[in-house]
């Protein structure tokens, strides 16, 4: 049971980065490839303040979400105005200096060795795990109402026109760098605070943690469950963490003697969902938001 | 005198495309010719702010705009519709028309029922998405969406290219009917001269970036046209 709410508890981490992520690419158009680099950034960040400087929680949480939000807006300042495959190498690059730093800084980070033990900011006995679940829960439903009023509202639509044509939107009076910094350093120090709240699930991090296979695992989620809709990060997440990782890793009924194929077959068949989405539903399941979910502006 | 250009220079990087270019315009139908690669686009590109001044002063309305950020141009009056990309493919129409109108909320439906008076089509489009239109119906789109920023003037970049010969007649003679009846100064570039000069008040030809002429369009000598083509 502690397994499985430990389980759910991350796949919402990753509903979160991946509707975090929707807003960036599939609302805005900026591919962010550095996801790990603000996620590692709050998890370490919160790791450090609250194991190396006695911080406790709370205090160490609303200053990772500054720390986050200030290297966000810094960097977004050198590469929003930039090219899409640019901004990529841009944003991946950020994530592998993240990662780096936090094996050479050993005085700050520990390096190899890893940083611990990060408790939870509470003592339910019991009750800890399941109270802490629900309070990522309240945090993601709370980032998906905001999606839904951001795609019905003005400016969300304002946000799909820069996405579909800068130069037009910043020619009809809109300051598009502006919103796409704004943006921007909200979004990614919400995964910043994911990171932190990642950091008592984890309990002792460690440098292997910040690899790109985060980052990439957000993004294939999101492709399968539709970047464009407002709920296709959600269905993504569920698909690729919940049904794959989840379900038929940790809980398909199957025979001993074949429990070694399963992680071989979930790769399989995770790799033949991919393909038959892209052949068949290039846009992800969900599709376009445009015709159905996105409603007229008020 | 609404639109003073002043020894202006531009282009793209280090290439100089537009050089020394001067001239004003008043309120009326100003008409840009030239042959493809003369810097028909780069000029109305800078003039919306959207390429860089390298050289030279743009005023508008006696202020300064040389250094402006394309944002603040519509504030201030000034539309521009470019010649592709000129529409939000994956927005309806009604959002393309809308956020044209997020300057001044207040009269959006005013105006709106105004573009749909003047394109009756984009009305049974209206909850169709802009890339799915046709060319023209997305041109009439662009110049709607221009038209609900309420501008005093609208830089129009060759809104005839890839048109049906009909639907080009119609689309001048929209333009027309804004300028008479809504007072709108016009730029136009275009590449189709004859029909340009059947609704100009001024022509200025450009060829290989500088001013190959510049004069009023009754007295305009189509001999010097081809001159300015290379023909």
């Amino acid at each position: 049971m502690a397994y499985l709410i430990f389980s759910i508890t991350l796949m919402l981490v990753y509903i979160g980065l991946a509707q975090l992520l929707h807003i960036q690419f599939g609302m805005l158009g900026i591919p962010n490839f550095g996801i790990v680099g603000f996620w590692g950034l709050g998890m370490y960040s919160v790791g450090v303040l609250n194991v190396q400087w006695d911080f406790s929680f709370i205090p160490a949480l609303i200053l990772t979400l500054l720390l986050v939000a200030l290297v966000a807006n810094g960097l977004g300042r050198l590469i929003l105005k930039l090219e899409g495959q640019a901004m990529l190498c841009a944003t991946l690059a950020f994530s592998a200096i993240v990662a780096l730093l936090v094996i050479t800084e050993k005085w700050l980070t520990e390096g190899v060795v890893g940083l611990g033990t990060i408790k939870y900011p509470f003592d339910a006995g019991a009750m800890t795990e399941p109270l802490y679940f629900l309070i990522l829960l309240l945090i993601v439903v709370g980032i998906q109402l905001f999606i839904n009023k951001l795609h019905v509202s003005r400016l969300g639509t304002l946000i799909f026109s820069i996405r579909d044509n800068e130069e037009l939107a910043a020619s009809l009076g809109k300051d598009t760098v502006k919103i796409k910094l704004e943006l921007f350093t909200l979004t990614c120090a919400l995964m910043g605070l994911l990171g932190a709240l990642s950091a008592p699930l984890n309990q002792f991090l460690t440098p292997n943690m910040l690899v790109p296979s985060v980052t990439f695992a957000v993004w294939i989620a999101l492709i399968l469950g539709g970047k464009e809709h407002s709920m296709g990060a959600v269905l993504g997440v569920f698909i690729t963490f919940g049904l794959f990782d989840l379900l038929i890793e940790s809980y398909l009924p199957v025979a001993p003697e074949y429990a070694v194929m399963v992680p071989n077959f979930k790769l399989f068949l995770y790799g033949a969902v991919l393909v038959a989405v892209l052949m068949y539903r290039p846009r992800g399941v969900l599709g376009h938001s445009a015709a159905g979910a996105r409603q007229e502006l008020p | 005198m609404m639109l003073n250009v002043n020894g202006l220079s531009s282009g793209y990087g280090d290439v100089t495309v537009l050089e020394d270019i001067t001239f004003c315009v008043e309120s009326e139908i100003f008409t840009v010719l030239g042959a493809n690669g003369a810097g028909k686009t780069t000029l109305l590109k800078t003039l919306a702010k959207l390429l860089p001044v390298k050289s030279g002063t743009v005023e508008w309305r006696g202020e300064t705009i040389t250094d402006m950020p394309p944002y603040e141009l519509p504030s201030r009056g000034m539309a521009y519709v470019p010649q592709e990309g000129n529409v939000f493919p994956d927005l309806s129409v009604a959002e393309n028309l809308s956020i044209g109108g997020l300057l001044d909320l207040p009269s959006r439906e005013e105006r709106l029922s105004e573009v749909y008076e003047l394109f009756p089509r984009l009305v049974d489009r209206s909850e169709q998405l802009a890339g799915s239109l046709s060319g023209g119906e997305g041109q009439m789109l662009a110049v709607g969406r221009a038209l609900m920023q309420r501008p005093e003037i609208i830089l129009f970049d060759e809104p005839s290219a890839g048109l049906s010969p009909q639907f080009v007649d119609t689309l001048f003679q929209k333009i027309l009917e804004i300028r008479e009846k809504q007072n709108v100064t016009i730029v136009l570039a275009e590449q189709n001269a004859v029909k340009a000069l059947e609704i100009a008040d001024r022509v200025l030809v450009l060829s290989l970036g500088k001013i190959h002429l510049l004069e009023d369009a009754r007295d305009f000598d189509k001999n010097r046209l081809m001159e300015a083509y290379h023909i």
